[in-house]
């Protein structure tokens, strides 16, 4: 018995100078939320070192730069400037902070860039008889040649809606696939998508992901494949329409359908955003959502800053004044070859 | 197990009960408070109600002359947690079972010390609801450990009560755990990365205390209780806690197993 207590306490005590694990977090003050900002991006965001390659910031360099501005007695709208200001430093449209009056973001992957897509043109070929499978809208053009545009990943389609739209475009010469304008949503999606051009397993990429608070503390890479649809596969040329507001899982879509044999990337280059976003929050609730695990091309470059078509092709002010779209009517020609 | 028959029982703990084995069953609904700390979802902690369910049995075996006793206990909880700043929610739920071997002592007359090893298993998650690619940490492992307990009866104005303490102690075990900054989506495409960790008191110290007091109601035996249970754990460069204080209270019901060996003339009466 007495041996028994004896262990117990042995036992207790070294719970106790264990410890408790608890919160590292401080209290909820403006210097307190900048510094818990600065160490979540520091310790947990995936591309640091290749941001500092690509000329943004250093961002230890970015705290000498804003941390000056920051003090107790600013406001909440200051503060938010502030830290948004710091983040747009990374260059990342992943990159977000969210408080209740505003979200702060970097969108100059694609703001800063001509759209290259024009809904009231895409109207003129889709009429207002096309049809619509989940988050797809599809329909035969006059010359034979299948059009789907696919606006939103986090729009759902199922192997069922596929199945359907592979079946009523079987005989098109052609497939235009138009993703522009298509800033992401599920992984799952596109690659549910991408599986219906590939008729075996092809290495489309590597992704890896953080193992450390060091900026490269990171896993070995490992490999991605896409897997061949068990539907109906599409077995003919295929365009895949591209512009800057490709981005996210629009861009590892992309990614994915370049390494398929019959598929051609046209238009503008996408706009990146190759890095899988984690979220976050500060001692005050706003949240912050940043890139955590990295993606990569099946060469192990980095697709962070987006993918080079195959094919540039830009709208010009003449098609557009006569309502072509002349990402499209190219997109015909060459499917017509 | 003397202190959980029942009272009118108890007059009768000295009379021989061979081949029987008394078994005790409690269930026990509790309300209590949650702390959530996993920075997997969040660095902050996330406090809030919870409600919990235990149910537990207790046998006395043949074992060392009838001085083992087997306890099995199944419990859970689902909490509803908010940060600090009351904008943000984590949901929380847990199943364990565990199973213990307790060796009994009787020490100054009516105190019973029992101690033993216990194996225990818990599967759960917790969601936070505005998360991007992580929203969620699932929560599984086994681990075995000490457990303590001390069982005292005692009468107030002739009415007997019941009183229990029970410590447990994980002291080895596993328990699954994202990497660092791994995805489950990564998980999902098979990549594994030291994804079932080792755990010890130092990288998982927990603890789980639980008080309680028997006492009769109108012929039957009620249980109040206390449970304090705090699960911790710090692996793959990820904190995680969840403390729960419940207050929990439910019934008691006893069972005497009985084996004959002949046709018995007299019921026999716990």
């Amino acid at each position: 018995m007495k041996n028994f207590l004896l262990h117990s306490c042995i036992l207790l005590s070294l719970l106790a100078w264990t410890g408790c694990i608890r919160e590292e977090v401080p209290d909820d003050t403006p210097v307190n939320n900048f510094e818990t900002l600065w160490r979540i991006i520091d310790t947990r965001y995936c591309f640091h070192d290749y941001k500092e390659q690509e000329g943004c910031l250093p961002w230890n360099d970015a705290y000498a730069k804003y941390r000056p501005r920051v003090h107790d007695g600013m406001t909440p709208a200051q503060l938010f400037e502030v830290l948004c200001d710091m983040l747009s430093e990374l260059r990342d449209g992943h990159v977000n902070l969210y408080s209740a009056s505003d979200v702060g973001r970097y969108w100059s992957w694609h703001e800063d860039y001509p759209a290259n897509f024009s809904d009231s043109l895409q109207r003129a070929y889709l009429g207002t008889d096309y049809r619509i499978a989940g988050g797809l809208y599809y329909k035969i053009l006059d010359d034979n040649i299948g059009y789907v545009y696919y606006g939103s990943f986090s729009s759902g389609i199922g192997e069922g809606n596929l199945d359907e739209v592979m079946h009523y475009l079987r005989l098109c010469d052609g497939l235009i696939m138009d993703v522009r304008d298509n800033s992401g949503g599920t992984l799952t999606y596109a690659e549910r998508l991408a599986a219906r051009f590939t008729n075996e397993k092809r290495l489309v990429g590597y992704i890896a992901h953080k193992t450390g608070t060091g900026h490269n503390d990171f896993s070995t890479p490992e490999a991605e494949y896409l897997e061949p649809s068990n539907g109906i596969r599409w077995q003919k040329k295929t365009v895949v329409l591209t512009n800057r507001s490709c981005y996210s899982a629009t861009n590892t879509f992309v990614r994915d359908m370049r390494e398929c044999p019959l598929v051609t990337v046209m238009g503008d280059r996408t706009g990146g955003g190759s890095g899988l976003p984690f979220s976050s929050e500060l001692p005050n609730g706003w949240s912050v959502r940043f890139s955590a695990c990295p993606m990569y091309d099946a060469n192990m470059q980095q697709i962070e800053f987006g993918i080079e078509p195959d094919i540039h092709v830009s709208l010009t002010s003449e098609d557009t004044s006569r309502g072509k779209d002349t990402m499209i009517e190219t997109a015909r020609d060459f499917l017509k070859r | 197990m003397l202190c959980l028959i029942p009272p009118h029982a108890q007059a009768r703990q000295d009379m021989p009960l061979p081949e029987s084995r008394h078994t005790t069953h409690a269930t026990l609904f509790g309300i209590g408070r949650s702390s959530i700390y996993e920075t997997y979802l969040s660095p902050s902690t996330y406090t809030g109600p919870h409600l919990s369910f235990l149910h537990e049995t207790l046998r006395k075996t043949h074992w060392k002359g009838g001085r083992v006793t087997t306890q099995g206990v199944f419990d859970g909880f689902f909490s509803y947690a908010s940060n600090r700043a009351g904008n943000s929610n984590e949901m929380a739920g847990m199943l364990n079972y565990t199973h213990g071997w307790h060796y009994n002592w009787t020490v100054a007359g009516k105190l019973r010390l029992m101690a033993g090893a216990e194996a225990h298993a818990a599967l759960g998650a917790i969601y936070h609801n505005r998360n991007s690619n992580n929203p969620v940490q699932a929560k599984a492992g086994i681990d075995i450990g000490a457990t303590f307990m001390a069982i005292y009866p005692f009468h107030i104005k002739k009415v007997p009560f019941t009183a229990r303490y029970q410590a447990s102690l994980p002291l080895l075990g596993g328990m699954f755990s994202p990497q660092y900054g791994q995805s489950y989506y990564e998980m999902s495409l098979g990549n594994y990365d030291h994804n079932i960790c080792f755990t010890h008191p130092g990288n998982a110290p927990s603890m789980r205390h639980f008080l309680t007091l028997d006492f009769p109601v109108a012929g039957l035996t009620f249980r109040a209780g206390y449970l304090c249970d705090i699960r911790q754990s710090r692996v793959n460069g990820l904190q995680s806690h969840i403390w729960n204080h419940s207050f929990m209270i439910g019934y008691v019901k006893h069972f005497s197993f009985v084996k004959r060996k002949e046709p018995q003339h007299r019921p026999f009466i716990l």
